[in-house]
């Protein structure tokens, strides 16, 4: 594969043409904060979290959704990259009802661990507090519109690589809601093949299995890309 | 036990003129899921509104997955999933109910109910639309008050339904 030069925090690096910045900082070992990003999923730039500053562009770009170019000197952590990872993460727990203490995923939440990474100590903006269902119709799965952050990793997951399309995303701005089917109770979509991939996906307690208790969630990301990888071996 | 809701509701939108309209616009794209919008504009306009029952038919129809339809009737602004007024009354200004009266029905609606085609009165009570062909031309000038089919219909016969209707 041809190779190119780029600049990352000070870096010269010598890198493969046709990756997404994030793919490349994974590669050297340069941490890039993520949420929506999920490997084997198609990246969409919802969370803005990986934003990146390229030397010449006076704009931010998502690491996820910008492929690296020869010569571009970017830099990762910067004061500015900071203040606004900061900046996002109250936003996400200013936008639902997050209560870690009554949660399934403490301590083993992405938006936990991103609360500490951005060392969020508390929040500056007014919390909506929006009500929201919990959708309990399904016999062995949870939906808890509280702690979704609306990264879509389920909706990826399920019409990607289940290819159910059982969830989407409806309505916009601050009242968009994960649905199944037509705003239909998970329980009686039509589509839902019951796999369990978008339990996997999401990186909050928003989806979870019915048999845990607070605490106890065990969730494997990882296993979204290792059956891409598997159904590729078997071709 | 799931069932599927789909089909049942695709036999009961059979029954309705103004599914025959849009059955015709989605032939007329080819069944194309990419047409989605312009096949939900033709509905809008049928029905004033989108009723469940007509998006599980051209969910059907296009063999889109309901969520993906949801998802957009939902984003834009334009398209409404609850019915404008308690009842609503179509009157089809397609060429044949044109040519039988139409234009007349419409006045009639309005000086009665000061009602132009796509506005609703203040108590929610009433809404009226107007559709390019219904489907109907041999029941020419056709009106649909809620779910029936007026045939044949004067200006002052549909203004009489339509008291009758708004009076319970
Ligand atoms: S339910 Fe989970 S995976 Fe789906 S959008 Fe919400 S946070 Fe993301
Ligand atoms: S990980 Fe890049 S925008 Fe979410
Ligand atoms: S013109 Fe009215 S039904 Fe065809």
């Amino acid at each position: 594969m041809p190779k190119i030069s780029v600049t990352i925090d000070d870096k010269k690096l010598d890198v493969d043409v046709g990756k997404t910045i994030l793919e490349i900082c994974k590669e050297s070992g340069i941490e890039i904060l993520t949420m929506c990003h999920l490997k084997g999923l198609t990246d969409v730039g919802a969370c803005r979290l990986c934003l990146v500053e390229i030397e010449g562009i006076n704009k931010l770009l998502s690491a996820c959704t910008t492929k690296i170019a020869a010569n571009m000197i970017i830099r990762t952590k910067t004061e500015k990259i900071k203040r606004y990872q900061r900046i996002t993460s109250e936003l996400f727990f200013a936008e639902r009802n997050h209560v870690c203490s009554v949660c399934v995923a403490n301590g083993k939440c992405d938006l936990q661990k991103l609360g500490y990474k951005t060392e969020m100590d508390h929040i500056r903006y007014p919390y909506l507090f929006p009500e929201c269902n919990v959708d309990t119709s399904h016999p062995w799965y949870v939906l808890d519109h509280n702690r979704c952050i609306m990264c879509t990793r389920c909706v990826r997951a399920c019409g990607e690589v289940e290819g159910a399309h059982n969830w989407n995303v409806m309505n916009r701005g601050y009242q968009v809601r994960v649905i199944s089917d037509f705003d239909t109770p998970w329980g009686e979509s039509v589509t839902c093949t019951s796999c369990g991939k978008c339990v996997h996906a999401c990186p909050t307690g928003a989806i979870w299995p019915k048999a845990i208790v607070q605490g106890q969630l065990e969730k494997k990301p990882e296993i979204i890309a290792e059956l891409i990888e598997k159904r590729k071996m078997n071709l | 036990m799931k069932t599927n809701t789909l089909s049942t509701d695709v036999e009961l939108a059979k029954t309705d003129p103004r599914i025959k309209l849009i059955t015709a616009k989605i032939k007329k794209e080819n069944y194309k899921p990419d047409a989605l919008i312009e096949i939900l504009h033709t509905a809008q306009n049928a029905y004033g509104y989108l009723p469940m029952s007509v998006l599980k038919f051209i969910t059907k129809a296009l063999h889109l997955p309901p969520s993906r339809v949801y998802s957009t009737v939902t984003f834009y602004h334009f398209f409404s999933l609850k019915s404008k007024g308690e009842h609503t009354c179509l009157v089809c200004t397609g060429t044949a109910c044109y040519v039988k009266g139409a234009q007349l029905i419409l006045n009639e609606i309005e000086k009665q109910f000061a009602l132009k085609p796509g506005q609703v009165t203040a108590d929610n009570k009433l809404g009226v639309s107007v559709a390019r062909c219904i489907g109907a031309c041999g029941l020419a000038p056709a009106v649909v008050l809620d779910e029936e089919v007026h045939a044949k219909v004067s200006a002052e016969e549909i203004v009489n339904s339509i008291n009758a209707k708004i009076a319970v």
